[in-house]
Formats: structure tokens, C-alpha cells, sequence
């Protein structure tokens, strides 16, 4: 299909099975903090930015699906409210500036900037710190939409020459924020620091990626946001699930829930290793993509985003033994319920799917971006 | 018509994997927690299906069975983006049949041997769970054709090691020692990673087949690529510094030990070095370096093992020794020697290790009497002060603990900045 606004394209199409997954999973979790009919119109919003072929839409779209996931944020998390209102009104800005061709640098400046902001970026990070802390499910809606906001960035923003002259320094930058969450997460004792510390770290990656993605490697991007939006959207809605059922998140000694709770601790298990690329699932091929990008732009960058990566692997580790192993625990409530379980297993082989055959969204990508 | 030998090659690599997602999703969505025999036969049958698999490489590959099934088997690209590819290519040659054949034998009868030994025991579905991934890790390392398929399986391969070694869970020790083990897989893979980065920017190939093209490159470059090959390999098989993690990982459990600390993942740097020869061959002074860590580690390891009383570190410190002894071969280019080694040892430590409780136990009770104890090997006469660093194994951890706490002091002053940051911007805990 394509009159002209909208056309159907496989590499939109993955992202938006991705969003919609994590979406559906996110209606699993009964809480009222999320509502359907935000949901549904969070959804429709980065549905249409997606397959949008005119890049005023697809940024006005996603400008809209931020705005809607502000509004909705910013009852339970001031900061992260009004970082998400931020964002929305740069890419609305992005929208307008795109409109007009000698306005392309500052559009391309701009967009980044809200992809900085949301990703949490070093020095830009306490909005995020804020949303993983106070509205935590909001923080999986936000991971998705920054997927979208990343997709449409590098399909209607990146192709100018400046983003190839800025994409060391900038790859550099992100790397360094990397580097600096990924030693973070090896200090944190509560598994909300843990996730807070991952998610920052994972945004160092994404910036690295998408500067990376200047210089024609977009398919890394791609895949880092991909890997990133599901690897810590499962794994958000797995420490929600244990909060619902233990209350406490704490890390200082062994709290032995993986007898009582095997599934949910599983479910954990995978998507932290998923995060740090697991070979078989989506990280592995996101981390191989994003390694031989960064090569290209800076060899210190790389070897920076490879410690990051061991730093995390051996936090998540230390967060799995201190969660999951130790003595039973004695916990009242059930393990994971038929409509969790099935959230879980969609992620956990989307994320297998992705990892095996991923010739299937590189091809994609290829063929939608034409370079590289 | 598909060659079956290319089919059996599929099957060896894949029915694990796909066995181990298929238990994972029984475990996942059955409302019911399944039955051991449920686990233990989804997982078994996958294994069964590798081991008939990498049989019939074997005699695919000696053309016992019709033409020869050698070299490079290609199934286009697992990854190919521009001029970058992650070839899914398999190499067929006797160091990878030999390898897989190892790997596969070991991998079924400690499944066998583990339905008995773990039965009723509360992680059995983990343990099953993870011995799938590990067999198709296993394989994968046997017969990967190219540098990055090598490192998914070895990348298998390690996080299932470390889960293993963190099996018993309930006491903190394991769980200790799965940390300190994973922690020293996953720095010296930063070395791998960067390898094969690297290989791949210096000569646009990570085959196997290509790395001879490594020699052509500047002595510096080339003699880079091999110094991180052999950091890999020194993580993985345990050799001086990182020989610490070895004997913690005896935390695991019996079948575990054999078929990693025995068998099969102990050997799996030795076997990077074996299929990466080429770039050793090409870094002459590395090689001898390489040489060198391997004879000094198997002299420790020998002179440690002579002071430990219990059965499994006096076990893991002669693996050790003989990991030592087939590293220095590798790195003098006597690599028929080091395969035909490292295939006997594996089997006779694996051997070894499943009959140390039964030893232990059979000792316990009749003592030796049942058995022709062997002659003591002369004791070199050692002052206490040497005694005691034996003891301590040369404090060989606490070097290493230096480096650890280095770390994590640097990551507590990088949490206490990031507290004070964030409250800055008025966000409470």
C-alpha cells in the first residue's frame, strides 16, 4: 500500500510487531496507571509514525505519541512528565524544521537532542533516573517510543554530511556514557538501581549507535534500539512482577525468591542476559553490529562500549544470585499468571527470532535506508 | 538432493538448541510444572539427535558413506550488511569431527548420568535447561567456520559454566564462586571480542580459512590479534593469572564438573588456539610467550595439587597441569600432538571426575581396601614457608582481588557522584 502518507515496508513493519508486543505486554500488568485508551492511542500514534513516508508526519506522529505518553507520565513523575513534554515539542520542532531543506542541520541537531534526553544520555540522565524510579511501567511505553523516535530519526533525519563529520565525537560521547552506567550498575543493591543503571547504560549504547548510524551504519541502530526497547521492557515488567509479589527490591544479601517464583526468575534471567548480549537472542547481533560501527568511527570508543558491556554482564549476574539464589524464601503470592507468562513468551521469542535469524530485519533495513 | 551429512551437521548444532527452547517454553507456559522425565526427555532427545548428528559427520567426513563432507560448508550469511558479513559458514575438518565427536559423547552420557544423580533435586529442570544450551554451544565452537559464530558458542558455553558452578545456590559459596568465574570469562572475552573485531577490520574476513591472511600484516598487528587470542584462551582454560577460578568452580555439581572442568569447556581455549594455529604461527614471539604461561602453569598447578587433601581440587589442579602441558604444545606448533592430548584427557578426567564421589564414598567405607593403592610418586622435600604458599596456592586470587576491588571502589565513587547529581535535580530515591 502507498497513497502517498502511508506505505507498508518490512522494516517499519518489525519495529511495529516490536512496539506491539511490548504494548500487549504492558495490558498485562493490571494496573491502573496505564489505560487502554492511552494505550490504544499511544499505539495508533507510533503506528502511523512508522509507516509514514513523508517525514513531517512520521515526526509529528511520534511528537503526538510522546505528548500522549507525557500526559500520562506526568501525573506520577514530575520530571520524567516534563522531560517527555520536552521531547515532544522538539520533534514537533523537528517536524517543522524538516519542511524546510536549509534547515536540515538544525532538524538533525534537534532530533538528537530528544533522543539524548530520552535515552539518558550522561549529564542528561536524571529524567530517566526519575521515570525509573517513580513510573516505572511508563519507563516500557517510553523505551518503545524511543524506538520509534530512533526509526524515524535515522530513516528521515540522519542522511545529511553533518551528521558524518559529528559521528566520532558524538559516538565518543556515547560511549563514555556507557562506560561510566556500566561501572554504575556494578555498585547497586536494589533492583530498581540495577534497572535504573542498565537502562542508562543500554542509552549510551543507543546514542553511540545512532551517532554511528551518521556514517551509514544503520542497521546497528536498528538493532541496539530494538534489543534495548525489548530486552528492558521484559525485564521491567519482570522486577514489576516482583514487586507486586515481594514488595521489597532490595540486593543487600541473598534473597533465595527462585524457588518460590522459578518462572519469574527465569523470565529475569533471560532478559538480563538478552540485555548483555546472549548469543542466540537479539543483544548478541545488536553488539556484534555496534562493535564493527564503532571501529570505524573510534577504536577507544569500542573497547570502552566492550567493558561497558562485561561491566553489566557481571552486575546482572550479581543481580540474578542476589534476587533468585540464597536460601527459599518463603513468599505467599503465585509465581507468574497465564496472562504474565504469555507476555513473557512473546518477548522472550521475539527476541529469539531476532537473534536467529536476523537476516531477516538486516535485509529489511538494508533494503529501506539503501546504504550500507 | 540434501547431502545427509550436511543434515546431520545441521542437527548436531540446532536439535540442542531448539530442545532446550522448546523445554523453556513447556517450563514457561504449562500451568503444571513439568516432570522431570518430561524435561529430561525433551532436552535428552535433543542431545541424542546432536550426538547421532556429529556420528554422522564423522563418517560423512572420512567418506565412509559416500562422497567426502570437508572444509568449508556454507549457508549463505548469518548476518551480511554492505561489506560486513558474519559468514554462517561450518568447517568440517579432523580437529572440529574430533572436537564435536567429544563434546556430543560427553554432553548425552552426562545427561544420562545426571537423570539418576539429580533426581528429585530442586534445580533439575535448570540443570537440563542449560546442559541443551551448552551441548549446542559445544558444537557450535566445534564446527564454526568463522571467528563470531566461534564466540556465540562460546559465549553458550560460559554462561551455562557459570550457572553450573552456582547450582547449589542455597549456600553462598557457589554462588561466589559462578561470580568470580563469570566475572574472568567475561574480561578475558572483552580480549576476544576485540579480536575479532579486529581481524575482521585488518583483512575483511573472520573465517578461519582467512586468518593465514593475518601473516601478510605488520609483525605489531598481527602479534596484537594473537596476544588477545591468548588472553581469551587463558580465561577460558584456566591458565596463570586467571587459574583461580578453577577450583571454586568445583562448587558445581559432579556431573558439571566433568563435562566442563573434565571434559569440554576447560578445553575449549586450547581448541580456540587449535582452529586460530595460523595467527599463532605468525606471531613466533607470542607463541613462545604463550609456550612459556603453559609450562609455568602446569608446574604450579603440579606443585599446588600435592597439597590438597580433597579429591575434586586435587582433581582440578591436575587438569590444570595437563591444560598447561597442551597449551605449551599448541604454542610450539605441535597441534597433532595437542588434539590427540586433549581428547584423551578429556575423557579421562571426565571419567575421573563422575567416579570422585563414588571414590570418595568407596574410601570412606572400605577404606583401601579394596583397592591396589598406587605408588607415591617421590615428594620433593619443600620448606614450610614454600608449604604454605603451595597451601594458598601462591595467593594467586589475591592479585586478582587488588584488580576487583579497584573496580568496584571505582564504581562506588561513581555512585556516590550520581547520587549527589540526581538529588541536584530533585529526584528523590
Amino acid at each position: 500500500m502507498n497513497d502517498g502518507a502511508l506505505s507498508i515496508h518490512w522494516a517499519p513493519a518489525a519495529i511495529w510487531v516490536a512496539v506491539t508486543v511490548l504494548f500487549g505486554s504492558v495490558l498485562s500488568q493490571r494496573t491502573a496507571s496505564v489505560s487502554r485508551p492511552m494505550l490504544l492511542a499511544l499505539w495508533a500514534t507510533a503506528t502511523a509514525a512508522l509507516f509514514a513516508t513523508r517525514a513531517d508526519v512520521a515526526y509529528l506522529a511520534t511528537a503526538a505519541s510522546t505528548a500522549i505518553l507525557a500526559q500520562s507520565t506526568r501525573a506520577i513523575s514530575r520530571m520524567g512528565g516534563t522531560m517527555l513534554w520536552v521531547a515532544a515539542i522538539a520533534t514537533g520542532v523537528t517536524a517543522l524544521l524538516l519542511s524546510r531543506p536549509e534547515m536540515a542541520t538544525l532538524a538533525w541537531a534537534v532530533s538528537l537532542l530528544a533522543i539524548a534526553l530520552r535515552a539518558g544520555l550522561a549529564g542528561l540522565h536524571p529524567p530517566v533516573v526519575a521515570l525509573c524510579r517513580q513510573a516505572t511501567l511508563h519507563q516500557v511505553l517510553q523505551s518503545a517510543s524511543l524506538l520509534v523516535l530512533v526509526f524515524v530519526h535515522l530513516r528521515f533525519a540522519d542522511h545529511i554530511p553533518q551528521a558524518q563529520d559529528a559521528a566520532p565525537a558524538l559516538v565518543r560521547l556515547g560511549a563514555a556514557s556507557a562506560l561510566l552506567f556500566g561501572l554504575l550498575a556494578i555498585a547497586q543493591r536494589n533492583l530498581h538501581d540495577f534497572l535504573e543503571s542498565s537502562t542508562l547504560m543500554h542509552g549510551g549504547l543507543l546514542f553511540a549507535a545512532v551517532s554511528a548510524a551518521g556514517r551509514g551504519h544503520h542497521t546497528a541502530a536498528v538493532f541496539v534500539s530494538l534489543t534495548m526497547t525489548l530486552a528492558l521492557g521484559g525485564l521491567i515488567l519482570m522486577i514489576l512482577a516482583l514487586q507486586q509479589r515481594v514488595t521489597d527490591t532490595a540486593l543487600t544479601a541473598p534473597r533465595g525468591l527462585g524457588r518460590p517464583l522459578p518462572r519469574l526468575a527465569a523470565g529475569f534471567s533471560f532478559f538480563a542476559a538478552a540485555g548483555v548480549g546472549m548469543p542466540g537472542t537479539a543483544g548478541f547481533i545488536a553488539d556484534d553490529l555496534l562493535l564493527h560501527a564503532l571501529w570505524g568511527e573510534s577504536v577507544a570508543a569500542m573497547i570502552a562500549v566492550t567493558l561497558a558491556s562485561a561491566l553489566l554482564a557481571v552486575a546482572t549476574l550479581r543481580a540474578i544470585a542476589s534476587a533468585f539464589f540464597g536460601k527459599p524464601a518463603t513468599v505467599v503470592a503465585p509465581d507468574l499468571l497465564p496472562g504474565e507468562r504469555r507476555a513473557v513468551a512473546a518477548i522472550v521469542l521475539l527476541l529469539l527470532f531476532i537473534g536467529l535469524l536476523p537476516a531477516v530485519l538486516t535485509s529489511a533495513t538494508i533494503a529501506l535506508f539503501g546504504v550500507q | 538432493m540434501t547431502d545427509p551429512g550436511v543434515v546431520a551437521l545441521v542437527l548436531t548444532i540446532v536439535a540442542p538448541l531448539l530442545t532446550s527452547i522448546a523445554a523453556g517454553m513447556i517450563v514457561l507456559l504449562r500451568d503444571k510444572w513439568p516432570a522431570e522425565s518430561t524435561i529430561s526427555r525433551v532436552i535428552g532427545a535433543g542431545l541424542l539427535l546432536s550426538f547421532a548428528g556429529s556420528i554422522g559427520v564423522a563418517v560423512s567426513h572420512f567418506g565412509w558413506l559416500g562422497p567426502r563432507l570437508r572444509e568449508d560448508i556454507s549457508f549463505g550469511n548469518w548476518v551480511s550488511i554492505g561489506s560486513y558479513e558474519i559468514p554462517a559458514v561450518l568447517h568440517i575438518d579432523h580437529v572440529s569431527v574430533a572436537f564435536s565427536l567429544l563434546g556430543a559423547t560427553l554432553t548425552a552420557l552426562v545427561s544420562r548420568f545426571s537423570i539418576t544423580y539429580l533426581h528429585k533435586e530442586a534445580g533439575f529442570a535448570r540443570f537440563f535447561l542449560m546442559l541443551g544450551v551448552f551441548g549446542a554451544g559445544t558444537q557450535l565452537i566445534a564446527f564454526a567456520g568463522a571467528l563470531d559464530l566461534f564466540f556465540a558458542g562460546w559465549e553458550a558455553v560460559g554462561i551455562s559454566s557459570a550457572l553450573f558452578i552456582g547450582f547449589f545456590h542455597e549456600r553462598p559459596q557457589p554462588v561466589r564462586s559462578a561470580i568470580r568465574a563469570f566475572t574472568t570469562y567475561r574480561f578475558c572475552d572483552v580480549a576476544f571480542l576485540i579480536a575479532i573485531v579486529a581481524t575482521h577490520e585488518l583483512i575483511n574476513s573472520t573465517r578461519l580459512t582467512d586468518l593465514h591472511q593475518l601473516a601478510a600484516l605488520a609483525p605489531l598487528q598481527v602479534g596484537l590479534v594473537a596476544s588477545l587470542l591468548l588472553i581469551a584462551a587463558f580465561g577460558k582454560s584456566a591458565q596463570l593469572p586467571f587459574s583461580g577460578w578453577l577450583v571454586r568452580a568445583m562448587e558445581g555439581p559432579t556431573p558439571s564438573s566433568a563435562l566442563f572442568y573434565g571434559g569440554v569447556s576447560i578445553h575449549a581455549g586450547l581448541y580456540l588456539l587449535l582452529r586460530t594455529s595460523p595467527v599463532l604461527g605468525a606471531a613466533p614471539l607470542v607463541a613462545w610467550g604463550g609456550a612459556a604461561v603453559g609450562l609455568l602453569t602446569a608446574a604450579y598447578a603440579s606443585a599446588v595439587a600435592r597439597t590438597h587433601t580433597d579429591a575434586k581440587g586435587a582433581l582440578a589442579h591436575a587438569t590444570l597441569a595437563q591444560t598447561g602441558l597442551i597449551l605449551a604444545e599448541i604454542c610450539l606448533g605441535l597441534t597433532t600432538l595437542a588434539l590427540v592430548h586433549l581428547v584423551c584427557h578429556a575423557l579421562l578426567r571426565a571419567w575421573q571426575y563422575l567416579r570422585a564421589p563414588n571414590a570418595i564414598h568407596d574410601a570412606h567405607y572400605f577404606g583401601h581396601a579394596h583397592i591396589e593403592s598406587p605408588p607415591s610418586p617421590p615428594r620433593a622435600r619443600v620448606g614450610p614457608g614454600m608449604y604454605l604458599r603451595l597451601l594458598h596456592r601462591f595467593r594467586l586470587d589475591d592479585g586478582l582481588d587488588v584488580l576487583v576491588r579497584a573496580v568496584s571502589a571505582s564504581a562506588y565513587s561513581v555512585q556516590r557522584l550520581h547520587t549527589r547529581f540526581v538529588a541536584w535535580w530533585g529526584v528523590s530515591a
